[in-house]
């Protein structure tokens, strides 16, 4: 709350100012797995995974991200693919605990935040849970239109 | 296929003969009335045969019925986490190097073969073995590790990935109903030079004899006449077999008379082929304990810590060597005996033509190399095999463990487990040399995925018994004070890290009708105290005051959130940790703690195979998200205060100065157990140590338990907590009575990070924009990273 009136007085003196800094309400650098594991031998398994995924090998794609995940432990990313592999296989609740996780270390951008708030909600909707699937498509909702919010 | 064919045939054998026995009974009609007639002969022959024929029928089928559907007993075998290699890797060079003796890499040039290494300086050139595994698994490959700076900074592998895993090392095997271990090995990977020498020496006829090889009796006889005594025995690798496989082992006139038919029978069924593999995989090669050595696989692991397949010539011929008597012969126990043998297998093979005149001497001079006994891993991690056997009982039966040849893949970290050991060990010597008085036990986790790294059930890492890791109940102290903080920081607007608690007297009413006045360490009260400081100084008296306040029915609730199945009741006792717990269970309990709210099931075990290496069952990660992020953060942090500069503040000197951990001391009443839980990023360690008497073992948390911590720790590849609030927590400074916000550099102002809900309206008027400037700073950064 602060927070929000301190930007806005401030981004208010920048424009004012003319200065030309991007301002905060323009959409962030699209979040990819180059931009979370760039560098990182987690990389390799990464795509290795995705390979195997596309074969529907789902075990072996899992025991891969899992190997990654001992290499990058804090990437949204691995989080996010653990929980589309989860979705995949028909765990629902370890999907919605992956999803989470990668909440909880996602970078600051409001579409990557939007469309893991719309895997918790396929993962809530696979256990049956309707309204918890409900609440998280709004917050999903709500980063995409912020304004309506 | 051949089964059926070859059924009839037999069975016509068996009646062909009895049309001309009858022929026999009428030609004898005749003679004479003697008590011994021919006639009377002739009968007793007829029966006799007839039984003959029906006996061999009935050890026919019993041959082919066992041979059949023979299951090898193979015992489920427990490995470790394979060591995974990659650059960016906190790998010390001793660590590695101890990493390849241990799995018993030989140090060669150009590293020729799986199972060889070469160094050279800081780069290592290491020819892996190839293992299979649910995601494939690892080709044997030659590869080059470069470390630097206490990691690899570089790797070359063959498929550029640069990423490679050491095949993983087997710790363990299980086997509940026998005692019978082998490994089984194909014909087709045993080395052609064992299978010439092993015929040369034992039975040269092999492939010519039906079974029984009267060539072989003549040759043993006379050989035994010369020399005046028992030197061969003239039994055909095929009565051997018979011997090893369906007969037990006493001398009994009836074993003797069945042994050649059925060695015969054998012959007439199977290949040359399938016999020779049945007793490469069968004979019998030595004791372990209770633990019988069969086969010539697990002979060379047992004897020489390695594969079948990667034995030099002289350790063949010691294996070999072996056949003529496994306890005569053992080159442990009689190494002169052994080598005398070995050698003559050795002269055999050149005689044969198996080896050349350069090589017969050249391996000649070798020692025996065998591996001394208790080296073996498969026994120096009891306590962590104890709970894999446990998870494993929980989805197989017995007879599965032990018959089928399972491959377990555990999350074992074998660094990190010596790294425990050696931790504990050291700790307790230094605290009591005598060493019988204290004991202790060490868990480490990786939180993230529940894998259980390492787990020690006692000082004696590789003492089998009492594993106080998993079965030592014992009362957690003050390691439950995170649960009553947490329990407070889950209700914003009432509580913060700031918000003041006396730590002064309080006495409670128990329904018992006597009272309880908690007392605190040092037997002092300090007044109100920020309620961090209550954690970080773990302060009884106003942590009672903190439980009592938001109800112990409440902190029960929490401890349930966590993961706490056990019905715990709601005495304000547990406030200051009367419950009792092992150490694992406090591993279950902190690890949510430890990743900011998830709750993920710690496994011992990753995936379950079968004896070809196929893919049987997974063990995957799950998680749930327990705690919100907010409160999760706050308890981080306020323990992370417990080691900044609280009751573990000792830690840091042992610890890297920018590794960021949180964690807890816990010393129970009397000094009777000594605690400390906490985690960095990436690892998750809980050490107990007391006495198993239960008596005062004088040592506090801090003095017991975070020495073996911290060094332990501090062996890891570590990473830091992270230091990111999550959405909704702000770092806010308040004023000293914890009741109003203030700002950076005002009188007795302090930072804490606050749930927007805690942050109180009121400030206390000096420079409040301090926050404001933060904020800022914080906003920039935000668009320029």
């Amino acid at each position: 709350m602060v927070q929000g009136l301190v930007r806005l007085t401030l981004l208010a003196v920048l424009l004012l100012s003319g200065c030309a800094v991007t301002p905060p309400a323009e959409k962030a650098e699209p979040v990819t797995a180059d931009t979370e594991l760039q560098g990182s031998p987690a990389m390799a398994l990464l795509s290795r995974a995705e390979q195997a995924r596309a074969q529907g090998e789902t075990g072996a794609a899992s025991r891969y991200l899992e190997r990654a995940l001992t290499m990058a432990p804090n990437s949204s990313w691995l989080y996010r693919e653990l929980a589309l592999l989860r979705l995949e296989e028909g765990d629902g609740h370890a999907a919605e605990g992956f999803a989470q996780r990668a909440l909880r270390l996602a970078p600051d951008n409001d579409d990557y935040r939007a469309e893991l708030w719309e895997l918790v909600a396929a993962a809530r909707a696979e256990q049956g849970d309707r309204s918890g699937a409900d609440e998280a498509r709004a917050r999903a909702q709500a980063l995409r239109q912020p304004d309506r919010a | 296929m051949a089964k059926n064919a070859k059924k009839p045939a037999s069975a016509r054998k068996g009646s062909a003969r009895r049309p001309a026995k009858s022929g026999n009974k009428r030609n004898n009609r005749s003679a004479g009335r003697r008590w011994f007639s021919w006639r009377f002969i002739a009968k007793v022959s007829v029966v006799l045969l007839v039984l003959a024929a029906a006996g061999l029928a009935y050890l026919d089928a019993y041959v082919r019925d066992r041979f059949d559907s023979h299951v090898w007993q193979l015992p489920a075998r427990v490995y470790a986490r394979p060591v995974e290699l990659y650059p960016g890797r906190v790998l010390a060079r001793n660590d590695m190097l101890k990493m390849l003796e241990l799995m018993r890499y030989r140090r060669a040039g150009g590293a020729p073969t799986p199972g060889s290494y070469t160094t050279d300086g800081n780069t290592l050139v290491i020819h892996t073995r190839g293992f299979r595994d649910s995601d494939g698994g690892e080709p044997a490959q030659r590869i080059r590790v470069t470390l630097g700076g206490g990691q690899i900074s570089a790797l070359d592998s063959n498929d550029g990935d640069s990423l490679a895993r050491l095949e993983p090392l087997q710790i363990g095997s299980i086997h509940p109903g026998h005692t019978e271990d082998r490994v089984f090995v194909p014909l087709d990977r045993v080395p052609p030079l064992l299978v010439q020498m092993l015929l040369a020496t034992e039975d040269r006829d092999f492939y010519e004899h039906h079974g029984v090889s009267p060539r072989g009796l003549a040759r043993a006889m006379v050989a035994n006449v010369k020399a005046g005594g028992l030197v061969q025995g003239g039994s055909t690798l095929t009565q051997q077999l018979v011997k090893n496989f369906w007969l037990t082992q006493d001398r009994t006139l009836a074993r003797k008379l069945v042994e050649m038919p059925m060695a015969v029978l054998l012959e007439l069924h199977y290949s040359k082929e399938q016999i020779l593999e049945a007793y490469l995989n069968e004979v019998y090669l030595g004791q372990d304990g209770k633990r019988a050595i069969h086969g010539m696989g697990l002979g060379a692991q047992f004897y020489f810590g390695r594969p079948l397949e990667e034995l030099e010539p002289h350790q063949l011929a010691t294996l070999v060597a072996l056949l003529k008597g496994p306890s005569y012969y053992d080159p442990r126990r009689n190494p002169e005996r052994s080598l005398a043998r070995r050698n003559t297998v050795l002269k055999v093979a050149l005689e044969e033509g198996a080896l050349s005149d350069q090589e017969y001497r050249r391996f000649r001079e070798r020692d025996l190399e065998v591996v001394p006994r208790g080296a073996s891993p498969l026994y120096a991690f009891p306590a962590f095999i104890d709970l894999v056997r446990r998870q494993l009982a929980r989805d197989y039966p017995a007879d599965v463990l032990g018959e089928e040849g399972l491959r377990i893949h555990s999350t074992l970290d074998v660094l990190a487990q010596l790294a425990s050991e050696k931790a504990l060990s050291e700790h307790l010597n230094s605290l009591d040399a005598s060493g019988d008085a204290l004991n202790g036990a060490v868990v480490v986790v990786a939180p993230a995925q529940g894998d259980v790294l390492a787990l020690v059930g006692s000082r004696e890492s590789r003492a089998q018994g009492f594993n106080r890791a998993l079965d030592a109940t014992r009362p957690m102290g003050s390691l439950v004070k995170p649960v009553v903080m947490l329990t407070a920081l889950q209700r914003p607007k009432r509580y913060s890290l700031a918000t003041p608690v006396a730590d002064e007297p309080i006495t409670v009413p128990l329904t018992t009708g006597k009272k309880w006045t908690p007392q605190n360490f040092d037997g002092e009260s300090k007044g109100p105290i920020p309620l961090v400081d209550a954690l970080a100084y773990s302060r009884n008296q106003a942590t009672v005051r903190l439980g009592m306040d938001v109800g112990p029915d409440a902190v029960v609730r929490t401890l349930s959130q966590l993961g706490v199945k056990k019905t715990v009741p709601a005495y304000p006792s547990i406030l200051l940790g009367s419950i009792g717990m092992t150490p694992f269970e406090v591993a279950m309990l902190y690890q949510p703690l430890a990743t900011g709210g998830f709750a993920t099931p710690l496994r011992s075990i990753t995936d379950v195979l079968d004896k070809d290496g196929e893919p049987l069952a997974r063990y995957p990660v799950d998680t749930e998200e327990v705690i919100d992020s907010g409160p999760a953060y706050l308890i981080q942090w306020g323990m992370q205060q417990v080691v900044e500069k609280g009751t573990a503040r000792s830690a840091r000197s042992v610890l890297p100065a920018d590794l960021k951990v949180a964690g807890k001391t816990g010393t129970s009443d009397e000094y009777r157990d000594a605690w400390f839980a906490g985690f960095s990023g990436n690892h998750l360690s809980v050490v107990w140590v007391g006495r198993d008497n239960n008596e005062n073992a004088r040592v506090t948390g801090s003095s017991g338990a975070l020495p073996v911590w911290s060094r332990l720790m501090a062996g890891l590849p570590q990473t830091s907590l992270s230091q990111v609030p999550p959405p909704g927590v702000e770092e806010v400074w308040m004023d000293p009575s914890g009741e109003k916000t203030s700002g950076k550099g005002c009188s007795g102002a302090r930072e804490y990070p606050m749930l927007e809900a805690s942050i109180p309206e009121q400030s206390d008027g000096c420079g409040s924009a301090t926050q404001v400037k933060e904020g800022v700073v914080e906003w920039f950064k935000g668009w320029f990273d």
